[in-house]
């Protein structure tokens, strides 16, 4: 409860804080307009004429450029997308063919897809527009007071050199946070719109067109009548998602702590060795990997040849804990859900055994020589040494896993992709399985159904729950900010 | 920060210019009418006439050799033809992703045929584009409809029009057994079957996990499949059928064949490697499992249509869907003229007996058909004979998951004790999950 | 400790420390035969994808451990491409696409963790809990719109796409080296400064000499990538060139229901293959790696 209030407050300190921002923004926009010159008031306008009248000509001749290129995206290409935004398109595609050229003559059809994609780019540079507009005419305001003042201003030369030392962070933030803005948060935007429209099966572009439908889709999901077994599988996906996460999470970084202790004990012969074994289980890709361990664990696998031969089978048959002729090892609920964390730990180990072994070389070894003269089991010294140094050096890692974990594509689509059939109807009726993340089911409804309207509003979800786990995990984890402390 | 703001506008510009310039080329494939009304003149002499062709890994080497062909035959136009590889089983999750993109000819197997012209990704071969064929192949598309087998053209059509040319048949599924362990009159019926292949101490293997293979007893039974208009599936299996049988009398059936410790229930997918391993002495499967049969079976090596069933103490007769390989043309392809020439020519009698010769895959050709290589293929001539019993697979995306769970929960024996309500219950569900509407 | 122990204990009577010993080596023995036990279950896949891929039979064997005959046919026939398997080509590819996509994402983790670790600027703590929002987003849902804004810019089916895919958001992964950088003692880049250098001199000169171990890390963990995504690559390589593939792509390919029975094994000799280099890489660089990890996921 605490920490929830912790992180309540922090999301509230994180919020006004941004507010704050964007008030000051604006405050210095005003305060330039009001007090600037002409050209300073020009300069939203005409981009380069605050620097061309204190001869920073370099600059204004760059700052013109920039804006001429604006005008030419807006013009040359967000025009022929955005206007099109609220409907998403009217122009269905239709074609006619011509005997003369052997080719199909289509009429200038909309597509759906390209208006949401294009328009969300076109918002995207507006927006940076807008903000260098804006603060364009700040520094002109800027420049204006040091020229009254008598300052010195700085040179072309001296403005690029400043990109070199002060403003170093913004020559090595700009390259990364354009790709992050072109390969993640342009795509993340336009799949959280899909959200809100009726793009599936039905309404493919570019064929036909889909448009908004509100927030039908959310409602579909939480007992609407539309697709009236969603809710249903989604509370069990989820269910199973978040178990799945946190036992994966913890199985592996227990192992592995344990792991990289047994490795790294005094008794141990040959540590390298070992570990090196352990490791080249990370080297073997984990489509090669897995899809062997799936047919190892198969109904007809190697797994159940042995288990049949060595009486388990007829065992557990006997006992009544299955009632095939073969052990269901990923082919049946409950003994897929073992078996796949299980095969989880034998994936997730040998890197967090690695993770540990460094972690623990720096373990204080002074504490430890104490605890040992002063008698301390094994046990005690892992439990009160040990675990809480990791845990508090490792801490925030562990909520990055879970995350992680929560989306975890690779382990539960090798592993049960065409082998698992579900028994539940209604999970079926879905399209979802019971061992089902929810990422490999939004990936069955985009890939075999493409349905991209559930799994954008499922891929929200996603996103609200992790953010509420990252939030409370990274308040229980950790107790203040560390940052400073090596420094 | 305002610097970096306006460093990274500055690189979004870049871009964005650049997008300008990518923009010009997509305006382009969205609107070819403008620029494809100059070459009108002189189509064969400027640029060759690009096309890309799809087909699956085992017939690439065949699929370069009739392409040269192709362009043999039209020696005044030139062409650039690229073959790529894309299985006829998955081509439809390719072409779906993005239409436009996609090949302008694509093989792919009859069960995708819905799905594709739901998303308008097939051209319709009967409208303004069946002129080509006259005009260049010496044929008309009635000429094409007459030389195949009916079967494959009510396949490869929806509401009559035809969308797709026959490329192959026998994709469909009957059994293959083992001689030396079951004798033809056994392999007549699962009863014959089970019993032979328990004396033997060997299993008789069927995929229960798929509406693809476990429809066949229900079809038998006389139940049906169909598809509206909107795209939803029809289904039926909850109620009597005209034949008089129940959805109840077919689960009964199916709980005594899947209990019977002679049955081995086999995952979609893991057929032939079940063939290989030696586990089944005979086994339901189609003709691409020919030769893991034959190798297994060895002298032994037979095959013949489904067996019958026992439902409500009648004996009948399995169906199966009938499949068939099609060759078809994508909407959007821009030279789909000579799109369309040239799928014709990959599926005319001489190329499908070509195709014949080099996977052994049966001509739906009638001609093609003839030749006696081909009718006395083992698993063709099975396939024949099944087909007899079987009908057009007419169902829409929603009929997978719920059948092959259904099939599924059979398999594992866990409506074997269950009694008449349990097991309507099931059907109901069944009928509802199948026959939801599509989005 | 042990030692130690048994050496303070010198004076002891003898019986006593030849029990002890015996003891202790008891201990040895258990302890070192637990571990050799995991290292045979965490090798077992291991060995059978080896032993596999020596089999003579051409499909796939799951009722039997060993295969029935031996034989390295199926790496002689990985080698020679045919319709179906490009195998060397699928290497070269995915080496190409490797190096370079390890090149760009070592670079832009560098740069990102070095600005959010050593410099202090106005909007900086916004930035790193936006980059913290960014990675809760399942990045499966979004490939659709990759692969359109790669379409755009006409790079579907070139390798030049697929090394954007992989490296254009790596800098969203900087938290480990952000994490090392941190553990740089700040005296360092001060005294620098005080004899001239610029920020720019500090980050080539001092920080990033000192983080050998978090480059190793870095360029191990963005190497990997490409040899294990199957989705995107699939996605992107969407024309059927099978000679553009990548080593999983084509891998994957050969699973396909009407070629396993030929290609199985090729399969598991491809999986060796490309684990081979990996192995080699780990093997090496095992000592900078532990080091990187734990330095930067520890403060992270």
């Amino acid at each position: 409860m605490e920490a929830k209030i912790s992180g309540l407050s922090r999301l509230g300190s994180a919020i006004s804080g941004f507010l704050a921002v964007i008030g000051r923004f604006f405050a210095e926009f005003g305060t330039a307009m009001a007090k600037g010159d002409l050209f300073v008031k020009l300069s939203l306008i005409l981009w380069g004429a605050g620097y061309f009248r204190r001869k920073q000509y370099v600059k204004a001749v760059l700052m013109t450029l920039l804006e001429i290129a604006v005008i030419a995206f807006t013009l040359n290409f967000a025009m022929a997308y955005v206007p099109k935004f609220g409907t998403l398109g009217t122009v269905q595609a239709e074609q006619v063919f011509n005997i003369q050229t052997m080719q199909s003559e289509w009429n200038d059809y909309d597509n759906s897809f390209m208006i949401l994609l294009f328009s969300l780019f076109s918002f995207v540079v507006w927006f940076a527009a807008a903000v260098v507009c804006l603060r364009n005419v700040v520094n002109a305001y800027e420049l204006q007071k040091q020229a009254q003042c008598g300052k010195h201003i700085n040179t072309f030369i001296e403005d690029v050199k400043e990109y070199f030392d002060r403003k170093f962070h913004i020559t090595l933030l700009t390259l990364p946070a354009l790709g992050i803005i072109v390969f993640t948060l342009i795509p993340m935007l336009l799949l959280i719109l899909v959200a809100f429209t009726n793009y599936d099966q039905q309404h493919m572009p570019p064929t036909n067109l889909f448009t908004w439908v509100g927030l039908s889709n959310f409602v579909a999901l939480f007992g609407g009548n539309i697709t009236s077994t969603f809710g249903y599988a989604f509370v069990r996906v989820l269910g199973w998602t978040i178990v799945w996460s946190f036992f994966a999470t913890l199985t592996t970084y227990f192992g592995g702590i344990l792991m990289s202790l047994l490795l790294n004990s005094k008794l141990t012969r040959g540590t390298k060795i070992w570990r090196t074994m352990l490791v080249v289980t990370i080297a073997v890709p984990q489509f090669v990997s897995l899809l062997l361990m799936r047919n190892f664990f198969a109904n007809t696998g190697i797994m159940n040849t042995i288990c049949a031969k060595i009486g388990l089978t007829g065992f557990l048959r006997s006992i009544g804990l299955i009632s095939t002729s073969y052990i269901p090892f990923l082919s049946a609920p409950i003994w897929a859900h073992v078996m796949i964390i299980l095969i989880n730990i034998w994936v997730g180990i040998p890197y967090q055994m690695l993770i540990a072994t460094g972690v623990l070389m720096n373990l204080p070894t002074d504490q430890l020589e104490s605890a040992r003269i002063d008698g301390a089991s094994p046990f005690q010294i892992f439990k009160s040494i040990t675990m809480p140094y990791m845990l508090q050096v490792t801490g925030p890692a562990l909520v990055t896993d879970f995350v992680k974990n929560f989306n975890n594509f690779n382990v539960i689509y090798l592993l049960t992709q065409d082998v698992f059939v579900t028994t539940n109807q209604l999970m079926a009726n879905s399209q979802a399985k019971e061992v089902d993340l929810l990422v490999t089911w939004l990936f069955t409804l985009t890939q075999d159904y493409y349905n991209y309207k559930m799994a954008s509003v499922i891929g929200i979800m996603v996103f609200i729950v992790c953010a509420v786990f990252t939030l409370i995990g990274f308040n229980f984890m950790i107790s203040g900010d560390k940052e400073g402390t090596y420094q | 920060m305002k610097k970096l703001i306006a460093l990274l506008l500055a690189a979004v510009m870049v871009l964005s210019l650049a997008a300008c310039g990518g923009s010009g080329t997509t305006a382009a494939t969205q609107a070819p009418a403008a620029e494809t009304t100059a070459p009108a003149a002189a189509p064969a002499a400027a640029e060759p006439i690009a096309l890309t062709l799809w087909g699956a890994e085992e017939d690439q080497a065949l699929l370069a050799e009739l392409v040269g062909r192709f362009e043999a035959q039209y020696p005044d136009q030139t062409f650039d033809i690229q073959i790529g590889v894309e299985s006829e089983s998955t081509a439809k999750d390719t072409v779906l992703t993005d239409v436009e993109a996609a090949a302008d000819v694509f093989a792919f197997a009859n069960d995708q045929l819905n799905d594709l012209i739901a998303a308008g990704a097939l051209l319709a071969l009967d409208g303004d584009i069946a002129q080509v064929l006259p005009a260049y192949a010496d044929k008309t598309i009635d000429d094409v409809k007459a030389a195949n087998g009916e079967g494959a053209v009510a396949a490869a059509s929806k509401d009559g029009t035809l969308y797709a040319f026959p490329m192959g048949g026998g994709n469909n599924y009957f059994l293959y057994y083992d001689s030396t362990k079951v004798t033809a009159e056994q392999a007549q019926s699962w009863d014959g079957l089970l019993a032979a292949a328990e004396a033997a101490g060997s299993k008789v293997g069927m995929t229960f996990a798929s509406g693809w293979y476990n429809a066949s007893f229900f079809l038998g039974a006389g139940f049906v499949t169909d598809m509206n208009a909107d795209g939803t599936t029809v289904m039926d299996w909850n109620g009597t059928s005209p034949d008089g049988f129940t959805g109840i009398d077919v689960v009964k059936g199916m709980s005594a064949i899947a209990a019977h410790p002679g049955f081995l229930a086999i995952a979609d997918g893991d057929i032939s490697n079940q063939i290989a391993s030696g586990a089944v002495c005979a086994v339901v499967s189609g003709t691409w499992d020919a030769g893991a049969a034959e190798t297994a079976f060895g002298e032994g090596y037979a095959a013949t249509k489904l067996p019958t069933f026992t439902c409500a103490d009648q004996q009948v007769q399995m169906s199966c869907y009938s499949g068939f390989k099609l060759m078809g043309v994508n909407a959007y392809s821009k030279n789909s003229g000579w799109a369309v020439l040239l799928a014709e020519f990959l599926t005319n009698e001489e190329s499908q007996a070509s195709r014949f010769e080099a996977r052994q895959l049966a001509p739906t050709n009638l001609k093609a058909a003839e030749n006696d290589a081909v009718t006395s293929n083992v698993a063709i001539a099975a396939s024949a004979a099944q087909d007899v019993y079987g009908s057009v697979q007419n169902v829409g995306g929603k009929f997978w998951d719920p059948t092959a769970t259904f099939g599924q929960m059979i398999a594992n024996g866990e409506l074997a004790s269950a009694d008449d309500a349990a097991i309507q219950a099931a059907l109901d569900t069944l009928v509802e999950g199948v026959t939801a509407p599509v989005e | 400790m042990t030692n130690r122990n048994t050496e303070m204990n010198m004076d002891l009577n003898e019986k006593a420390i030849l029990a002890g010993r015996k003891k202790k080596n008891l201990r040895i023995f258990f302890h070192n035969a637990l571990i050799c036990l995991l290292c045979v279950i965490w090798l077992i896949p291991i060995v059978w994808l080896v032993l596999t891929s020596f089999s003579a039979y051409s499909g796939m064997n799951t009722s039997t451990f060993f295969p029935r005959q031996w034989s390295a046919i199926h790496y002689v026939k990985l080698l020679t491409p045919d319709t179906v398997n490009q195998f060397p080509a699928w290497f070269m590819n995915t080496f190409k696409i490797a190096c370079w996509t390890c090149v760009i994402s070592t670079l832009f983790v560098l740069m990102v963790a070095y600005a959010m670790s050593v410099m202090r600027f106005k909007s900086r703590k916004g930035l790193m809990n936006f980059g913290v929002l960014l990675n809760l987003f399942p990045g499966m849902l979004s490939m659709i719109a990759v692969y359109f804004t790669l379409k755009t810019f006409g790079l579907t089916n070139s390798h030049i796409g697929l090394i954007l895919v992989y490296s254009a958001s790596s800098g969203l992964g900087y938290l480990i080296a952000k994490g090392f950088f941190d553990t740089v003692p700040r005296s360092l880049c001060e005294a620098a400064r005080l004899d001239g250098c610029n920020e720019a001199m500090i980050f080539f000169k001092i920080v990033l000499p000192t983080s050998k171990p978090i480059i190793v890390y870095t360029v191990i963990s963005s190497f990997l990538v490409p040899w294990m995504d199957f989705v995107y690559a699939k996605m992107i390589l969407n024309a059927g060139i099978s000679a553009n593939y990548t080593v999983a792509v084509g891998l994957y390919r050969m699973l396909d229901k009407s070629l396993i029975n030929t290609y199985f094994t090729q399969f598991c000799c491809g999986g060796v293959l490309v684990s081979i280099p990996i192995s080699i890489l780990f093997f090496i660089m095992q000592k900078f790696y532990v080091e990187g990890v734990t330095n930067g996921a520890v403060k992270g």
